[in-house]
């Protein structure tokens, strides 16, 4: 009875494998049948559809975007006046030339003549002015505000020039000018948020909040041979693994910001090229210097000390990035970089000394905090470890990043880990994050030293004195100054070898689609 | 139950002794194959609990760099993890931590439960009505829900989940007691009891329960059971507990994120709660076929 009940069970166990069976081979038939089948073409001719994953975006007004996604769909669809390059040069875009004066305060770009909005209209010095006067307007309230409070005024000299005007000089305007939000929309544009009037190589073809945005080539694009793809779907995923998944199941065709181990499970899948993009990114480990116990460098010297840097790079960043010498100067921004500037090596015994000297003769009890993003978690665990060495016990306390940021807490914390992305020039870290009084100086840093020199390396005009005092800067935060940086880490993702001509950037969201083309079959 | 249907002061010596009564019911648990395992699994994670600091091979937090990502092996029986710790030591230690915090909490939720199920049970009127209504409303709320708002409100630690275990589950122990308390309150005894003059705690604690506790052990070996889930729960939503504890749930979020490349590293601290957590359970169903009325004699 026992034994034909059970071969009755196998049986209809079979009979559901073989339906399933069928049915899938039948699928596969059917989306086979359906895919569309590509002639080979001209390598030159416009062609092809691209899908690219992308977390979901909120923003769309230019002057208020954010993320990285809202950031990538609006550069296809609007210009910059000019844009950075990889190496952190800048390149023009609907500016052609310009010139300084010599007094540094007085920017003249002459623009295309040929550009166009994607309603037809002809892109004109006025369109700049408009936008820049609604990224200074107080009522918009942009985010760049500050950033360009410093401008005296924009004007259309002539059709096709626009002249700034600076209140003081700043070697740095043509990189402040590059910045994310400073795409061009069409003078009095009604809506910003929802007319998508730009004048880049993509022209918006349909919107559906937390879905998808197409958009499609701007026939008229002002440069030749561009865009090379007919189409572009940015596909919104919620989740990094969907998005990988996706990848790797052929639903998209690139994805860009995953993390490390994501990436080690799909960089040799065949089909897929994997993308690497050097970055500043960091993750700042830092002290309070303005409070007990942070107010004696020492004990963040202790902290250096019982630190091994490359331990950390192996676990935590699986070699995916560069190792750090604790200033915000990166080996990005290869000019200023100090190639000869020592580390103090990991030395538990010295440590101790130094704790001691510090009034710890027998170890310290510290809280860390840390937001629950990237790759912090993982750098919080493992510094506790290599920190208990040194008799540096700390409590590792991880928060939701909207909490840590929140309330302004992480500006609070004693000791803290903070995630910085990728700028194009250095000074900006300087500026807002060590500077006394600096909105962003997490570490209650202040030293007169220190803001001179970044002073001096901030307005002066000459490259060479530039160069010398951000090796100053870097001597002098090695010496005595209120933070670690142990890793730089790099921008991970793939795209389907369908693809050629991506170039992914240190900021992913400022990548260039427009050069993307599909392979010859 | 019926066996201390007594009324009079001699009552429990007619009663079989706790020592006896012990064995019997040990005997009537691994009289059944499925209440053995669970019996077993039980005991085996308790012993793991208390020796496990003994035998781990290494410590919580002991990262080895070299040995990061490395499959099971002899060094490493579970595997290592994505920053060179050991999974082994670390589930066994990690015992530790979930059955101190989710047993000191049902004994605390355990013993809350028992005194406000008495008292309201026994008493009954406005104070019965008030409490009641407060722990219906704890009640409306999903335990993982209200363990979310607790922890939200008194901050992340050790302690707040003892609190958050107590909160949830002090309203259902104490009505599984003022239930059979008002059954037990209507019979002979207790009336004789009150009759002959007996203080009110002393009929609480002497005559009434007594007739709980069956019902109760059965509840506190369920409550536990989903205070090691709870515990597990919220260490997986990383709220709770901190890392690098070696918390169970804990350890399984951290490795959800290296699934596809170190799977040990998530498979063995799952195994670890889903095999406690059904141990415990098949025990609780055990103790409660035995302790249903007509079973223990």
């Amino acid at each position: 009875m026992i034994a034909r009940n059970i071969s009755i069970l196998k049986n209809k166990h079979l009979l559901l494998l073989i339906s399933l069976f069928l049915l899938i081979s039948l699928l596969q038939a059917c989306s086979v049948e359906a895919a569309p089948t590509e002639q080979p073409a001209a390598s030159q001719e416009r062609r092809g559809e691209m899908r690219v994953a992308l977390q979901p975006i909120v923003q769309t007004d230019p002057a208020f975007i954010s993320s990285d996604p809202e950031i990538l769909i609006a550069s296809s669809i609007y210009d910059y006046l000019v844009d950075v390059t990889p190496q952190n040069n800048i390149a023009p875009r609907l500016a052609r030339e310009w010139t300084v004066s010599e007094d540094g305060k007085e920017y003249v770009f002459s623009l295309i003549e040929n550009a166009t909005f994607h309603d037809g209209t002809l892109f004109t010095a006025d369109d700049v002015v408009w936008t820049f006067n609604r990224l200074r307007d107080p009522d918009v309230d942009s985010p760049t505000r500050d950033l360009y409070s410093n401008i005296e005024s924009v004007e259309a000299t002539e059709q096709f020039e626009v002249t700034f005007r600076l209140q003081e000089s700043n070697p740095f305007f043509l990189y402040d000018l590059t910045d994310n939000h400073a795409l061009i929309i069409k003078a009095d544009t009604p809506d910003p948020v929802s007319d998508f009037m730009g004048t880049g190589p993509f022209k918006l073809v349909s919107y559906t909040p937390e879905d998808r945005l197409v958009v499609e080539a701007n026939e008229d694009y002002f440069l030749e041979d561009r865009p090379m793809l007919e189409k572009i779907e940015f596909i919104f995923f919620n989740d990094q693994t969907a998005q990988v998944e996706a990848l790797r199941s052929d639903q998209v065709d690139l994805v860009m910001l995953i993390s490390a181990d994501l990436f080690n499970t799909i960089k040799d899948e065949t089909g897929l090229i994997p993308l690497e993009a050097a970055t500043n990114s960091f993750d700042l480990v830092r002290l309070r210097a303005d409070r007990a116990p942070g107010d004696d460098p020492r004990l963040m010297q202790a902290l250096r000390m019982a630190t091994d840097r490359q331990a950390i790079f192996d676990l935590v960043l699986q070699g995916y990035g560069a190792l750090g010498k604790d200033t915000p100067i990166g080996p990005m921004y290869s000019q200023y970089f100090s190639q000869d500037l020592e580390v103090p090596a990991r030395d538990i015994e010295a440590a101790q000394q130094l704790l001691a000297e510090a009034g710890y003769p027998d170890g310290i009890d510290l809280e860390l905090h840390t937001p629950d993003t990237g790759n912090r978690p993982n750098l919080a665990v493992v510094l506790k470890d290599q920190w208990a060495d040194a008799g540096i016990n700390v409590d590792v306390i991880i928060e939701p990043e909207s909490v840590y940021y929140g309330d302004d807490g992480w500006l609070a914390v004693d000791l803290g880990i903070t995630g910085w992305g990728s700028r194009p020039y250095p000074q900006f870290y300087l500026d807002t994050m060590l500077v006394c009084g600096a909105n962003w100086n997490e570490s209650h840093f202040c030293d007169s030293e220190f803001d001179d020199l970044a002073k001096s390396a901030g307005t002066t005009l000459n490259e060479d004195e530039r160069v010398e005092a951000y090796n100053q800067i870097q001597a002098l935060l090695v010496e005595r100054g209120p933070t670690m940086i142990p890793y730089f880490f790099s921008q991970l993702g793939a795209i389907s070898d369908r693809f050629t001509d991506f170039e992914m950037k240190p900021f992913p969201g400022r990548s260039d689609l427009s050069t993307v083309r599909q392979a010859d079959q | 139950m019926t066996s201390v249907s007594n009324s009079s002061y001699d009552s429990l010596s007619v009663v079989p002794s706790w020592g006896r009564r012990f064995t019997v019911v040990v005997r009537h648990l691994f009289s059944s194959p499925v209440t053995a395992v669970g019996v077993s699994i039980t005991f085996l994670f308790l012993v793991v609990a208390i020796i496990g600091p003994f035998i781990a091979p290494y410590g919580a937090n002991e990262i080895i760099p070299a040995d990061a990502r490395q499959p099971p092996s002899a060094d490493h029986w579970f595997g290592t993890d994505n920053l060179g710790r050991d999974v082994f030591s670390r589930v066994l230690l990690g015992a530790r931590e979930i059955l101190i915090l989710a047993g000191l909490g049902t004994v605390l939720a355990v013993f809350l439960g028992t005194f406000f199920g008495l008292l309201t049970g026994y008493a009954g009127g406005w104070f019965d009505e008030i409490t009641m209504r407060i722990f219906d409303s704890l009640l409306a709320l999903p335990a993982l829900l209200l363990a979310l708002l607790l922890l939200g409100t008194v901050g992340n630690s050790r302690y707040s989940i003892l609190i958050v275990i107590i909160v949830v589950y002090t309203p259902i122990v104490a009505r599984v007691v003022r239930s059979v308390v008002l059954t037990v309150k209507q019979q002979g005894f207790v009336e004789a009891a009150r009759l002959v003059g007996e203080t009110r705690t002393r009929i609480l604690l002497r005559e009434i329960l007594p007739s709980v506790l069956p019902t109760l052990s059965v509840e506190s070996a369920l409550r536990f059971s989903y205070a090691i889930f709870l515990v597990a729960s919220l260490g997986f939503l990383g709220v709770g507990v901190q890392p690098p504890s070696p918390n169970w749930g804990l350890m399984v979020k951290e490795a959800r994120a290296y699934a596809s490349l170190i799977p040990w590293a998530l498979f063995f601290p799952a195994l670890a709660i889903s095999m406690v957590v059904i141990g415990v359970n098949l025990f609780a169903d055990g103790l409660k076929s035995i302790l249903s009325p007509g079973q223990v004699e």
